[in-house]
């Protein structure tokens, strides 16, 4: 378990925000970190949807139940967080 | 009696001749940034506004007593208790972000009268020097009236002197391309940069706006600034004129090229913002991007073409800048508003969006989307979810919170250097950062203080203590107390 920073780039979102989160964490748990910044503070939130991450650039998402430390991302990389 | 003609240039160009120090320790290289240009060379310099200090003085001394007896005439007028609280807004904002960084203008000036290698720029400087100590002097006593009122305009004599977060990017500013250039580089950067394009467009404008505003002793105040700025900001134009002569043309349209776009960053926030949002509705002459395009578009640009210069290489991201960058730092200092050490308004109402939706097509669907949560939030009480949790992320160049268009622009830029992962705000900041990056790269932005724990405790309050918040004067809070969110359109109102 470590802290692990990342950049959050929300889909329709203005900013980018700081994003604490855990290694140990799966990719759902981040999307959900990422959504208690973002949906429902400068995004609607889209019920019914499930949120997915994939790292800035790329072209597809990290699958839900992957752990952060098994993502290749480091700290500080932008992730961008979008609904499905 | 001889005329000023006969005798102007050799007063002004009169010189010692060194015979204890040679002319390289006189002149050090890391100071005047001479670039090998000889000396007969730079003794062709010649500076536009011929000045002496006899007129001088009398000049600066009708401008004083104009702006005193202005503020004397209106005191009783107590404008502050029925101002609109967005232009209360800006009147902080401003005095906050200007009044002490003037004295650094005159050091600035300083440095170019000791170590400018022409007599015309050091006569120049000069009297430079003495309007920035005016302009310091000035801005601190008429923002100091309104301590007694409210403790948020301490932020006028306090503020570079913290770690705000606003503060942090206007010194990272004034440090780069004010204190720490040398004379030729700096006179470049701010003078010809900065003031000749940037300063005309926040001391007009505001001026303009505060005439709207009813503001006559703050519009007195600014117009007497800005015809001082108007004289010594020409000091870069005369240095350009030679390095391009000099072979030197891609130097110098380097250093405007960086210069112009940290400008073009910094006055989005000082500018842009109140211009836009914080000004009430019907006092508004005209858009922040309105005014770009006169003062800078079509005035700076007409500078740059006379000297032979080229518009910068991104001037296609500049101009698309102006449709969106001011809007995104709008949203971030007002969601981030308990940062700030003036009370924002948000310029939200119906007939602002309409407004802003005319002024900027495609505003209610991008930036507006995100006004549209924010508003609801407000109406239905819940005003803990208007203050985001987290910190935004910060440009690494121009200090600011890394924004775009919702949907469309949003992006980071990242530059690992010596190990250190770097963000930038634009493909412009990471081109500065890259032209010269032992420059920028121990600058520590908020965010990379918060991760490496110089912050503490390591939340929301160890921020804001750390920023000066709660010590010198509380945070800001919502301008109009949320009195837009609920505000009908007056169109419905007028056709009912």
């Amino acid at each position: 378990m470590a802290l692990f920073p990342l950049v959050c780039n929300f889909e329709g979102d203005f900013v980018l925000k700081l994003l604490p989160v855990d290694t140990e964490q799966t990719m759902a748990e981040v999307g959900q970190a990422a959504a208690v910044n973002a949906v429902g503070i400068h995004v609607a939130d889209q019920p019914g949807k499930t949120i997915y991450a994939r790292k800035e650039g790329a072209d597809s998402p990290f699958p839900l139940d992957m752990k952060l430390s098994d993502s290749g991302l480091e700290p500080m990389d932008c992730v961008k967080f979008y609904f499905v | 009696m001889l005329e000023r003609s006969d005798w102007y240039d050799l007063a002004r160009d009169t010189n010692w001749t060194p015979k204890y120090v040679p002319e390289e320790e006189l002149f050090p290289e890391d100071y005047a940034g001479s670039r090998g240009i000889p000396e007969h060379i730079w003794a062709t310099y010649d500076e536009p506004y011929k000045v002496t200090y006899r007129e001088y003085v009398g000049m600066q001394r009708e401008k004083d007593s104009g702006a005193y007896s202005v503020k004397a005439a209106l005191e009783r007028m107590d404008m502050y208790t029925s101002a609109d609280p967005g232009w209360i807004a800006t009147l902080k904002e401003h005095y906050g972000a200007v009044s002490v960084v003037e004295y650094n203008a005159a050091l600035q000036n300083a440095r170019l009268l000791r170590f400018g290698r022409a007599g015309g720029m050091r006569n120049m400087a000069t009297f430079g020097m003495l309007d920035e100590v005016r302009h310091g002097q000035i801005q601190l006593y008429f923002a100091h009236e309104y301590v007694a009122k409210d403790r948020q305009f301490d932020w006028a004599h306090r503020s570079m002197n913290t770690n705000n977060w606003v503060t942090l990017a206007a010194r990272r500013f004034f440090d780069d391309l004010m204190m720490t250039r040398n004379v030729i580089d700096t006179s470049l950067a701010m003078n010809f940069s900065f003031e000749t394009g940037f300063t005309n467009l926040q001391f007009i404008g505001l001026a303009s706006d505060a005439t709207h505003a009813g503001d006559f002793k703050f519009a007195k105040l600014i117009q007497s600034i800005q015809s001082d700025e108007a004289r010594h900001a020409q000091i870069g134009t005369p240095t350009l004129k030679i390095l391009i002569e000099q072979g030197k043309k891609a130097d110098a349209q380097r250093m405007v090229d960086i210069s112009f776009w940290r400008s073009s960053r910094l006055f989005a926030i000082l500018t842009g913002i109140p211009m836009d949002y914080y000004l009430p509705l019907d006092k508004r002459e005209g858009s922040f991007k309105e005014f770009m395009q006169e003062w800078i578009v079509t005035q700076f640009t007409r500078s740059l073409e006379d000297l032979g210069l080229e518009k910068p290489w991104y001037w296609d991201i500049f101009m698309r800048d102006l449709d969106e960058h001011h809007h995104g730092q709008q949203l971030g200092t007002w969601s981030w508003r308990p940062t700030l050490w003036w009370s924002p308004a948000a310029g939200v109402s119906p007939d602002e969006r309409d407004w802003l939706e005319e002024k900027y097509p495609g505003w209610n669907d991008t930036f507006g989307k995100c006004w549209d949560v924010i508003t609801e939030n407000a109406r239905t009480g819940r005003f803990e979810k208007t203050v985001p949790g987290t910190l935004p992320v910060i440009c690494n160049v121009s200090q600011n919170p890394i924004v775009g268009t919702p949907g469309k622009t949003l992006q980071d830029r990242q530059l690992t250097y010596n190990g250190r992962k770097y963000h930038f705000g634009s493909e412009v900041d990471q081109w500065i950062f890259e032209q010269d990056p032992q420059r920028y790269a121990r600058h520590q932005s908020l965010v990379d203080r918060f991760l490496s724990g110089s912050i503490e405790p390591a939340n929301l309050e160890g921020v804001l203590a750390y920023m000066g918040l709660g010590v010198i004067s509380d945070g800001g809070q919502d301008a109009h107390d949320f009195s837009w969110a609920t505000a009908k359109t007056t169109k419905t109102v007028k056709a009912a």
